[in-house]
């Protein structure tokens, strides 16, 4: 957009560094300290209450890579469900914004309404999708069964091949509509004028869209396909309110695994899962916003 | 034409899907457990209110919501300023330095709360900050600052650099830049931000559990969780105490939204 | 939703009791044994507990004790089970909560024992009002630290007006009888077994009468835990294809099925038989059942084989805090507590057995079930498991078996894991 400025050549006020000083100072003693005690228990096999641990090296690494069908299986699952989450959430999302960017009272209820289930506590969230999954009693079969379409009726979260995918459908449903006020705020920062020019121009909404939308939504964009990865990772108070603890293997992710490792005494171990879990999503979100960065420039 | 009514019918069709698992709530917080059960998805036969009165009498709601309001407003208000801060002087920092501390502190976002928990629990132990507020706002502050400074920094670093060097020209300071120009033009980002924040800060529940023991401080959703062990396998009464302790949280989520809108059109310079 | 569900939403409980289990030991080591200071009656007791459901009748009953016992009041001290498994110990050390409380059976038990929070309990002379064979849970070492107070059948409900027209009016006692009865409960258009399979906490209990009588011993769980009994094992496979078997009997979409639909289809008479436990009873009731109900274990021996005829468990042993200032009060209520009408009293306010001799219940459902407690009956196997990953391998496997899955491949895919899990 820009050309690169000679900014570096001036000096930088010693004040913008004095601006984040407060912030990382708690951030330092009270995050990455203890999160640097936690790498420093991955090598370890400290079982969480004894006095006493040995050093294992690489032991915890090699077994979670190689030996620990647990292990491997969250992984895959949660992998499954970023995907399908971070897909589905962020068109969903962006569509719905996009009808909802005006200032109207109606858009305003809606935001909200739609905003409404992000409020909700994942104890709640989980029982009413339990109810709604239910085989027996719940609306989707009832609804099917009412088509006469039963051969289509399925018990879901029971099914061991797509209930990671219905979990996801909850997930989206939780958390969309944080997504749309992320979303919202990024459209609403585009300048009008650009839209009534191109109205001038004679461009259809569908042109408006791709040529000034969709280049400028970026920033909101890779909030919200950020967060939407982080949180497909962490939806701990989910898995567990919906499928119990420990949560049925078909369920379990990356967050839950770590938790029943810290219930098996394993700390050593659930620490060296922690930090593979960081890992992994480091390595995601920066190739995701390659990807993103690559995706918008082709378009634009 | 046709786009206006498949918008229309978008827009519809996910309020549906949105309305309809919250009515089973609602519905459910005036029914009976068998009746729950029978027809969870229909109107209430003979409403009652006894789920409510109980869902009063029986926990410590109140006194729960008041410190949970304490301490989610004062955790918002901090992050917010600390954030803002830290987004700002990061923003301005040109060159591989500003990147770096920037990416120093936003890849905390992707370490897992149950992964540094155990750490953070003695060393707020020795400091003598379990069971405290206080030790709780610091928490709130310290896990969200990250997520904070990456969406206001993200946001800030679009600023352009132009309007900065030329305040600085009419004599503007650093501190008057950031009160003046980057947190109004960042409207947006921190109404966003603050929704955030207000959403995770107030339904935490991971923290107050790990942290508070004694009864007086507990926080709501701490509070719903020893009214949901009391009332177990009660489920409208459960659904009313979800009601109850939902309503205040909509009504501030309407009324902030309102104020974010007056942030973003009140902004004195636009893009 | 279970009381595990608010476990994932907590989240920190086991790393909370992991770090009270820490500081544990070496800091009040001094306190295991005897009573330490005044032993009279007078002051405040803190009653500890996580049966949050009890409150109503242990109201009751302390108003009824402190009538009598105007030196002593007793404040209860409720919290959410999780949240006790993991900061009983922590919330404990102190002495000021938890004067009288409870330990789970099995591993909190032990660790409070370790760490010297119980009171041997042999001076107090109530041991002797307890069913000997029902409160072994609360002893270690051969010393009496605390007392089973509430006991349920980790074992199949039923509802026996069906049962009775299928031609049981006594559940089967043998397989091929057990398989019969299901079947002709099914020629009624009933569903034989309703099986919340998608709770795992409950659908787990079926374990534990399916396997007390192949397991070649009593600690069959905790061998298969240490390596030395394989899930390949006949044995198991056995067991493996009798769940196989049931699988014809249970409702559509069994595997996606939480523990309250089941109750629901239980209550209204839809099915005949509830897979989780005793401790159903109540809530079945609340949901309008009104039919009479008594447990039906399956038995997977042939006739007239069976060494065991139910499994049942000790859900909390009561003990008495070692740092608490008030253990002469605490003792008084414990005493209170035994006498077999306040048992009575409690079992009857809460729907569960009662290990004091001579109870008597008023409810219909305890009385006829509580026959059971003179029967050869096996505490549940289940809670052998220490590690929570290789008891969730283990009872998939039953699921997956029961589910259609070859018995030898769910085997084979749970000892993979449990082969892991001993490894590592």
């Amino acid at each position: 957009m820009k050309d690169r400025r000679r900014r570096s050549s001036r000096r930088t006020p010693w004040a913008y560094f004095v601006f984040p000083l407060p912030a990382f100072v708690l951030y330092v003693v009270f995050f990455v300290i203890p999160t640097l005690q936690t790498v420093q228990y991955s090598i370890t096999n400290w079982d969480g209450y004894s006095a006493n641990y040995d050093l294992v090296g690489l032991d915890n690494f090699a077994r979670a890579v190689t030996g620990d069908a647990l292990f491997t299986n969250a992984f895959v699952n949660n992998m499954k469900f970023m995907m399908v989450v971070v897909v589905g959430q962020t068109v969903l999302a962006l569509i719905l914004s996009v009808l909802l960017v005006r200032n109207t009272k109606t858009t305003i209820f809606l935001r909200a309404l739609y905003f409404f289930p992000t409020i909700l506590s994942s104890v709640s969230v989980g029982f009413i999708w339990k109810f709604v999954y239910d085989p027996n009693f719940g609306v989707i079969n009832g609804l099917l069964g009412r088509l006469g379409l039963s051969e289509a009726q399925s018990s879901f979260l029971g099914n061991d091949d797509q209930a990671i995918y219905w979990l996801s459908i909850t997930q989206i449903w939780f958390h969309a509509g944080m997504m749309v006020v992320i979303f919202v705020a990024g459209l609403q920062a585009i300048p009008a004028e650009l839209y009534e020019s191109a109205e001038v121009d004679g461009a259809s909404r569908w042109q408006q869209f791709w040529s000034i939308t969709w280049p400028l939504i970026a920033p909101a964009m890779s909030i919200v396909v950020a967060y939407t990865t982080i949180q497909s990772f962490k939806a701990f108070d989910l898995v567990l309110s919906i499928s119990g603890n420990p949560p049925s293997s078909s369920l379990d992710i990356l967050s839950t695994r770590i938790y029943s490792s810290f219930a098996n005494s394993e700390m050593g171990y659930a620490a060296t899962e922690s930090v593979l879990f960081i890992a992994a999503i480091v390595a995601i979100t920066f190739a995701l916003r390659r990807f993103l960065r690559l995706v918008q420039r082709g378009e634009s | 034409m046709t786009g206006k009514v498949l918008g229309f019918g978008i827009r519809s069709i996910y309020a549906v899907l949105i309305v309809i698992p919250l009515l089973v709530v609602l519905f459910g917080s005036f029914k009976t457990t068998s009746e729950i059960f029978k027809s969870p998805f229909a109107p209430p036969a003979s409403p009652s209110l006894a789920n409510y009165a109980e869902a009063f009498s029986g926990g410590s709601l109140i006194g729960a919501f008041a410190n949970s309001a304490m301490i989610t407003t004062t955790s918002v208000f901090l992050t917010l300023f600390l954030g803002s801060m830290a987004a700002y002087g990061l923003s301005r920092i040109p060159g591989w330095r500003g990147w770096l501390l920037f990416g120093f502190i936003v890849i905390g976002m992707s370490v897992p709360v149950q992964a540094n928990m155990i750490p953070q629990y003695v060393l707020f132990g020795s400091l003598g900050l379990l069971d405290t507020q206080l030790g709780l706002i610091i928490i709130n502050i310290v896990v969200t600052l990250p997520v904070s400074v990456f969406i206001m920094g993200g946001f800030m670093r679009t600023l352009p650099a132009e309007l900065f060097e030329a305040a600085e020209v009419d004599g503007a300071g650093p501190w008057r830049n950031y009160y003046q120009i980057a947190l109004p033009l960042s409207a947006p980002s921190i109404a966003a931000t603050a929704t955030f924040l207000f959403v995770m800060h107030w339904n935490d529940l991971l923290y107050p559990l790990l942290f508070i023991s004694s009864e007086e401080k507990m926080t709501l959703p701490l509070a719903l969780l020893r009214f949901q062990g009391e009332y177990m396998t009660n489920y409208p009464l459960l659904f009313a105490g979800v009601v109850l302790t939902s309503i205040p949280v909509v009504v501030a989520y309407v009324f902030l939204q309102r104020f974010f809108v007056a942030g973003i059109t009140g902004g004195a310079v636009k893009g | 939703m279970d009381r595990r569900g608010f476990l994932g939403v907590a989240g920190a409980f086991g790393a909370a009791g992991l770090m009270s289990a820490c500081a544990g030991p070496g800091s009040t080591s001094s306190g295991a044994g005897g009573f330490t200071t005044d032993d009279v009656a007078t002051g405040e007791v803190s009653f500890a507990h996580w049966r949050g459901e009890d409150r109503k009748i242990f109201k009751e009953l302390i108003a009824d004790f402190t009538k009598v016992e105007s030196e002593i009041s007793v404040a209860q001290d409720i919290s959410p089970s999780d949240d006790y498994e993991a900061q009983a110990l922590r919330r404990m050390r102190n002495g000021s909560v938890g004067d009288v409380a409870p330990a789970f059976r099995g591993a909190q038990f032990e660790s409070f024992v370790e760490s010297g929070f119980f009171v041997d309990l042999e001076p107090t002379d109530l041991t002797s009002r307890y069913k000997a064979e029902l409160i072994t849970a609360g002893s270690a070492d051969g010393v009496q630290y605390g007392y089973p107070y509430q006991i349920v059948f980790n074992d199949p409900i039923a509802n026996l007006d069906i049962l009775e027209k299928a031609g049981y009016p006594e559940p089967a006692g043998d397989w091929d009888s057990y398989l019969d009865m299901l079947d002709k409960i099914q020629s009624q258009g009933v569903t034989p077994i309703a099986m919340p399979g998608a709770d795992a906490g409950n659908a787990g209990q079926l374990i534990n009468p399916m396997i007390m009588n192949l397991g070649p011993t009593e600690d069959m769980c905790a061998k298969i835990e240490s390596g030395e009994y394989k899930l390949t094992d006949d044995w198991f496979l056995e067991m493996l294809r009798k769940y196989g078997e049931l699988g014809d009997y249970v409702q559509p979409n069994a595997s996606g099925t939480a523990a309250e639909p089941a109750q629901q289809m239980f209550a209204t008479g839809e099915a005949a038989i509830l897979a989780t436990g005793s401790y159903h009873m109540a809530s079945v009731r609340s949901l309008g059942a009104e039919f009479p109900i008594d447990i039906a274990p399956p038995i997977t021996s042939d006739p007239g084989q069976a060494v065991y005829l139910a499994a049942y468990n000790a859900t909390f042993i009561l003990g008495i805090n070692s740092a608490s200032e008030v253990q002469g009060a605490g003792i008084a209520w414990l005493e209170y507590l035994s006498r077999p009408e306040v048992a009575g009293a409690y079992a009857d306010g809460t729907a569960q057995f009662s290990p004091v001799k001579g109870v008597e219940y008023e409810n219909p459902d305890l009385d006829r079930v509580s026959s059971w407690l003179e029967k050869d009956i096996l505490l549940a196997p289940r809670y052998q498991f220490t590690d929570l990953d290789m008891r969730a391998a283990v009872e998939d496997s039953c699921l997956q078996a029961l589910t259609g899955t070859e018995p030898e491949k769910a085997a084979e895919d749970a000892q993979h894991i449990v082969d892991q899990r001993i490894d590592s």
